[in-house]
């Protein structure tokens, strides 16, 4: 009893120190650095939870096996960096094999979720939620004790992260540069730019082709859309692949991630974020993943700043903002920012 | 020639058995209107043809061929649409949109574009317009429009005028009418003068059964028979 009063005592902050932190947030080259560094990490969350959002639009699954598609991207991504870069590589090279190794592991993992849906998602569509749930959760296991097992027999590491892969990143994605007054490392600028092209590339595919015509459909009314002549087992074999592409493809930059890496508990870790960013945005809401992982991202580059920068040290604390978030947001909106009273609409 | 039929149908939700032996039969060309009270099954046997809620007995021959054993958009190929009840008009996709889902792969969207807006030009300022917008009756045209596109030559039409205020319903009748022209179809109806407005024959459902049937010219509401199974 008298060690937790004395713990609680020295968890609350000098007010003079509080003062200077919040001075320091302030300063135009502080918060640029973290506005950037946020939407480096919305890009990551973005990346990986517009699959899960798709897949529950469409399909009304909660894709528990999510988190666990990212980190076979990790894997995957980082055997194919390491094998591509180990007589090493120039700057443009390096960028090349990345983009290489994500489009490969996008392509694999794309037929990877689309055999896993229709062999062991798709006969229980007629089931109550809680056998899907149970059934990609399930998946998601037996995928993380699979990759823990390969990864101790191949030496890699598989938590804390596989260091090998992650040191990979080039040096210039290392450095740091000046953006508009903002000290910024490079690979937060990569993450947005590849979060940007991710983006375009899935709102140009749900716009402007007659199959993302079909997903919106079909989000809104399967049943329909069945009954104008569109086959939607098929649209549902086709989101769930590229649902776990898109996972994995975030997965492999996360390899690169300085704050992440390739690692098993990726799974779990990975699949928490997702599903906030979702429930946030709205699920099946496109835009609203978008929305919501800039908002998820940008608080979490804040709160982490300020956790660590004199309020109080403590780095899990920026984890627990982002779920008081989520929780605010089910309180005030339980239906997400642009999440309408039923699945789908977007 | 015989376009549909529908052999001693037995349909179910769960352990509700709702279509207790249905027979019917829709000859190419005609108006076929479905009538009976609320809970009789007149929309489960159009989900029964659609295979929708697929029947546990019987048989159901589109051309002479059983689609029993059918998708839903297998059936839908081979030309038979949809006007459900409620409309269902996809709320957050454009009335262009809406058509266009609806267009099958070897149609040309742009000319069937323009064939809808011909035949309801109150839909074509709100081409791009989410459907959600419109009004209850604009939602019906759309609905009809959609099932009209897609070369059916069935067309399955359920409560048309529910909801719509009667001027509106004018208009759906117009519609309807029109449809006719280039498609055979069955209709719902709870509006018994409506439909046998309409109708060039009909079958009268109860309990999930077939209990009169026959031309719509040789009936009218106030026939005693008609009057037992359609008073609640």
């Amino acid at each position: 009893m008298t060690g937790d009063v004395v713990a609680l005592t020295a968890a609350v902050p000098d007010v003079a120190l509080l003062a200077d932190a919040f001075g320091r947030f302030f300063q135009p080259s502080t918060f640029a650095r973290l506005v950037v560094e946020g939407l480096g990490k919305a890009a990551v969350y973005f990346i990986i939870a517009v699959g899960l959002t798709l897949v529950f639009g469409l399909m009304g699954v909660l894709n528990f096996a999510h988190g666990a598609f990212a980190m076979l991207g990790s894997y995957l991504g980082g055997v194919l960096v390491v094998v591509a870069l180990a007589g090493g590589a120039g700057p443009i090279a390096s960028i090349a094999f990345f983009v290489v190794a994500a489009a490969v592991v996008f392509a694999v993992m794309t037929v990877v979720g689309g055999a896993l849906e229709v062999t062991l998602v798709r006969p229980i569509y007629d089931r109550t939620p809680t056998y899907q749930i149970l059934m990609t959760f399930g998946i998601g296991l037996i995928l993380e004790e699979t990759t823990r097992i390969a990864a101790t027999l191949r030496g890699v590491q598989p938590e804390p992260p596989w260091l090998k892969a992650r040191g990979t990143l080039p040096g210039f994605l290392e450095t740091r540069y000046d953006v508009l007054g903002a000290n910024v490392r490079g690979f937060y600028v990569f993450e947005i730019v590849l979060g940007v092209l991710v983006a375009a590339a899935v709102w140009l595919f749900l716009t402007r082709t007659l199959y993302g015509l079909y997903i919106r459909a079909g989000s809104e009314d399967p049943e329909m859309v069945e009954a104008l002549g569109v086959d939607v087992r098929k649209a549902f074999t086709v989101v769930f692949g590229l649902g776990t592409g898109l996972a994995a493809v975030g997965g492999v930059l996360l390899m690169w991630d300085p704050l992440w890496g390739a690692s098993v508990l990726l799974n779990i870790e990975v699949l928490l974020y997702a599903f906030v960013v979702v429930i946030i945005g709205g699920l099946g809401s496109f835009k609203g993943t978008l929305v919501a992982a800039v908002v998820v991202g940008v608080a979490d580059s804040f709160t982490t700043w300020l956790f660590s920068t004199g309020i109080v040290t403590f780095s899990g604390l920026s984890e627990v903002t982002v779920f008081l978030l989520l929780v605010v947001v089910l309180i005030v909106r339980p239906q997400g920012l642009y999440g309408v009273e039923e699945v789908g609409g977007h | 020639m015989t376009l549909l039929e529908l052999e001693g149908v037995h349909t179910y939700y769960d352990e509700s058995h709702v279509l207790q032996g249905v027979d019917l039969a829709v000859e190419e060309g005609e108006i076929v209107a479905l009538v009976g009270r609320n809970g009789v099954g007149k929309t489960t046997t159009l989900r029964s043809i659609l295979q929708l809620t697929p029947p546990r007995e019987g048989v159901v021959r589109f051309r002479g061929e059983d689609v029993t054993s059918e998708h839903t958009h297998e059936v839908a190929d081979r030309g038979v649409g949809w006007v459900p009840e409620e409309r269902r008009t996809f709320g957050y996709l454009s009335v262009e949109e809406n058509v266009r889902v609806a267009v099958r792969s070897d149609q040309d969207f742009d000319a069937l574009r323009e064939y809808v807006f011909d035949l309801f030009p109150a839909l074509e300022r709100f081409r791009e317009k989410e459907a959600r917008n419109l009004s209850g009756g604009q939602q019906q045209m759309l609905a009809i429009a959609r099932g009209m596109v897609g070369d059916n030559d069935l067309l399955l039409v359920d409560e048309p005028s529910e909801g719509l205020a009667p001027m509106i319903v004018d208009q759906v009748v117009e519609a309807l009418r029109e449809a006719s022209a280039e498609t055979t179809m069955i209709l719902v109806e709870q509006n018994f003068p409506l439909a046998m407005d309409l109708a060039d024959r009909f079958y009268l459902l109860d309990h999930g059964t077939v209990v009169e049937s026959g031309p719509t010219a040789d009936v009218s509401a106030d026939d005693e028979r008609i009057r037992r199974y359609l008073s609640a």
